[in-house]
This record gives C-alpha cells, structure tokens and sequence, in this order.
C-alpha cells in the first residue's frame, strides 16, 4: 500500500467512524482493496465481505432498521447489478443506504472492460433519480459526512464515486 | 405439510421473535396467521434478501431474537448467502427455508432441479452445524421447541417442507402496508423495545 493509499483510505475511514458507521459491507474492486484493508484492520468497524453486491444492500438495510450505521463498499460493475434491490427496498420502503462504489471506465481507466460503466453507470443512476457525489480529491473527502447525512434527511440510497486518481493516483 | 398450517403451528411456538418474511407466499402466509403489523417486517419481493435484511437487523440488535422466512425459489437466486451467514454466525437469527419446490410467489412457476436439491447438505457444506428440516406438523410441534429454546451458539438454519399453495391459498390477503407504514410501524416496535434512534430525523 502506497503512503498516499493509506493516508486516503484512512482519511476515509474516519470520516466513516464520524458519521456513526459500524457496519461496513464489502465486496471488492482493485480500486478500493486498500480501502477495504484498512476497514478491515479498523476496530470502529465491523467488516462484512458478501458474496454479491446485492448482499450488501439487504445487510446495510437490515442495520439501518436496527439502528445501525452502515455503509456498502463496492465497484462500479458490482453496483451495476444491484439496481432491483435499491428500487425494491430502498425506494420502496424509503429506506436510507450509504454506498460507496469506484467510477470506472472514465479517462485515466484503461480496463476496457469498464468501458460500459463509463457509458453506462451515471446515466443509470440519473434514470433511478439517484443523488452521487463524485469525490477526485483528498480534500473533497469530508463531503463524506453530509451525503451520509444526506441519506438520512431523504430516506433513500445515495452513492459516493470515488475516481482512480483519488484511491490510486493518476497515471 | 401444508404451509398455512406450518406458519400456524410456528406462530403458536413464537414468543418474542421479531420476523422478516420474504416474498410472496410467506408474507400471505404469515399475515394470514399473524396478523401482526409491528413486529413483522414483510420484505415483499426481495428476491433472496430477507435473510440478509434479517442479518443486519440481528447483528445491530443482538439481544432480539429474529425469525427470517425464504422461499427456496428466493434461495435459488442468491444460494451464497448461507456464506455470509455462516460468516456472521448470528446466534438470534434463525433462517426458515419455506420448501414449496416452485416459485410460489409467481403461481407456482417450475423451480430448477426441483426435487434434487439437497439444501440441508448445501448448508452443512458451508459449515453451518445448527440445520435442521421438518417434513411434518408432528415432527415440527414435537421437536421445534427444544431446537427454539436451546441457547445454542451459532446461526440455525431450518428447513420447512410444505406443499405449494392452493389456488384457494393464492388469494390470500397481501400484507396491507404501504413501505414506508410499514418502515415506521416496526422501526417504531424496535426503538420501543430497545430505546434505540432508529429515525432520528425530525421535521
């Protein structure tokens, strides 16, 4: 793990433990498996990997009607598949989530395998009138905080995308 | 056995379970018998993630019991859930398997491999040790109580072998909640037993 990897992924932990976040489901990108390290090594958090993306949205929902924060950590094609799941129980029984999910298949992504979410993945979460908060830069991480919040006020899913050159750096 | 009659004698055996039902048939099912508005959350059309819902629910308030029902149509969508929950291995959290052999839910629409599906040997082979499958009303009004009662560690899995719906049971009266009545009326239930802040928020 690069110093600048750890110094944003513990950046983003504590944002996470601020916001009240306990329980944290993951299922994992190359982007984000410092990130989930680091979660995964957190004692504030108790770290579930899933094996799927829809999982995590049934755990996280499940913590919310418990009283738990909870967060759902994931990659772009892994939120792809959990577009049922989201309308069915988040929308439909106004039930917050806090996602957070890598923006692939931008510039600076060379996988052309993420090329479909680069076309795909922000016209679909606009089609679901589904609110996101892009975060490039070290400094923009304590939006963290006020789109968990935000969450909460709107009583729905709400997804932060996290870009290479924040997790990575850019090459 | 049939499935009314199944969620009827479970509901004689119930205490202070909080429950979660699945799709179709099991939600009908359990307000059928129920008619509980407070203490059941009828996760309707969740396609395999009741038991997830439940987990979640569970690990935030370890010292309520909690009962989640699956369809095995629901089961045959998302099978690798048995693997977070022998993962989390959630001592108040027992997951029903509803055993109809069809996608009840969807008029009894053909279910893959049914009949050669051995879901005991499934969880088993994931490691969980409390499973346990009931064929009859008798073995279940007999046995059912000490499994409930046992105090045992670990995540229980149950098996329920039921007969699909009759038509006549198909008509069955649908829970009737909108989501958010039904968000409030059991996240209200919780907060009153636990003295948590689910909500929180207020205008």
């Amino acid at each position: 793990m690069s110093d600048k990897s750890a110094t944003t992924a513990a950046r983003i932990a504590d944002q996470l433990a601020a916001c009240g976040v306990r329980l944290i489901a993951s299922l994992p990108d190359n982007w984000v498996m410092d990130l989930i390290k680091t979660i995964d090594g957190d004692e504030r958090f108790v770290h579930v990997p899933v094996n799927r993306e829809e999982s995590a949205i049934g755990l996280c929902s499940g913590a919310y009607m418990g009283a738990m924060g909870s967060a759902a950590l994931m990659g772009a094609s892994g939120f792809m598949t959990v577009i049922y799941a989201l309308t069915k129980i988040n929308y439909s029984y106004e039930i917050p989530l806090f996602l957070m999910a890598t923006l692939r298949g931008q510039a600076g992504d060379h996988h052309k395998h993420h090329v479909s979410n680069g076309l795909y993945l922000l016209p679909v979460l606009n089609a679901i009138s589904m609110p996101y908060q892009i975060i490039d830069r070290p400094d923009e991480i304590g939006l963290i905080s006020r789109c968990y919040t935000h969450t909460r006020t709107y009583s729905r899913p709400m997804v932060i995308l996290f870009t290479r050159d924040l997790l990575r750096g850019a090459h | 056995m049939r499935y009314v009659e199944c969620f009827r004698a479970l509901a004689r055996h119930r205490t202070s379970e909080i429950v979660i039902t699945s799709a179709g048939n099991s939600s009908q099912a359990w307000w059928a018998v129920t008619r509980d508005a407070d203490a059941s959350f009828y996760l309707d059309a969740s396609m395999s993630l009741s038991t997830m819902f439940a987990s979640g629910l569970a690990l935030a308030q370890p010292e309520l019991t909690f009962w989640a029902f699956m369809g095995d149509g629901a089961f045959a969508m998302n099978p690798g859930m048995l693997m977070v929950e022998r993962q989390m291995d959630l001592p108040n959290l027992t997951h029903f398997l509803v055993s109809n052999r069809a996608y009840g839910a969807t008029s009894n629409a053909d279910l893959p491999n049914v009949g050669q599906t051995d879901y005991a040997a499934m969880a088993r082979a994931i490691g969980l040790e409390r499973v346990f499958r009931f064929s009859s009303l008798d073995s279940l009004e007999r046995e059912f109580p000490a499994l409930k009662t046992a105090n045992a560690p670990g995540h229980t899995f149950v098996i329920l072998d039921v007969e699909p719906f009759s038509d006549q049971e198909q008509k069955l009266e649908q829970p009737p909640f909108d989501g958010p009545e039904l968000k409030y009326r059991f996240g209200r239930h919780i907060e009153s037993l636990t003295g948590a802040d689910i909500f929180g928020y207020r205008i």
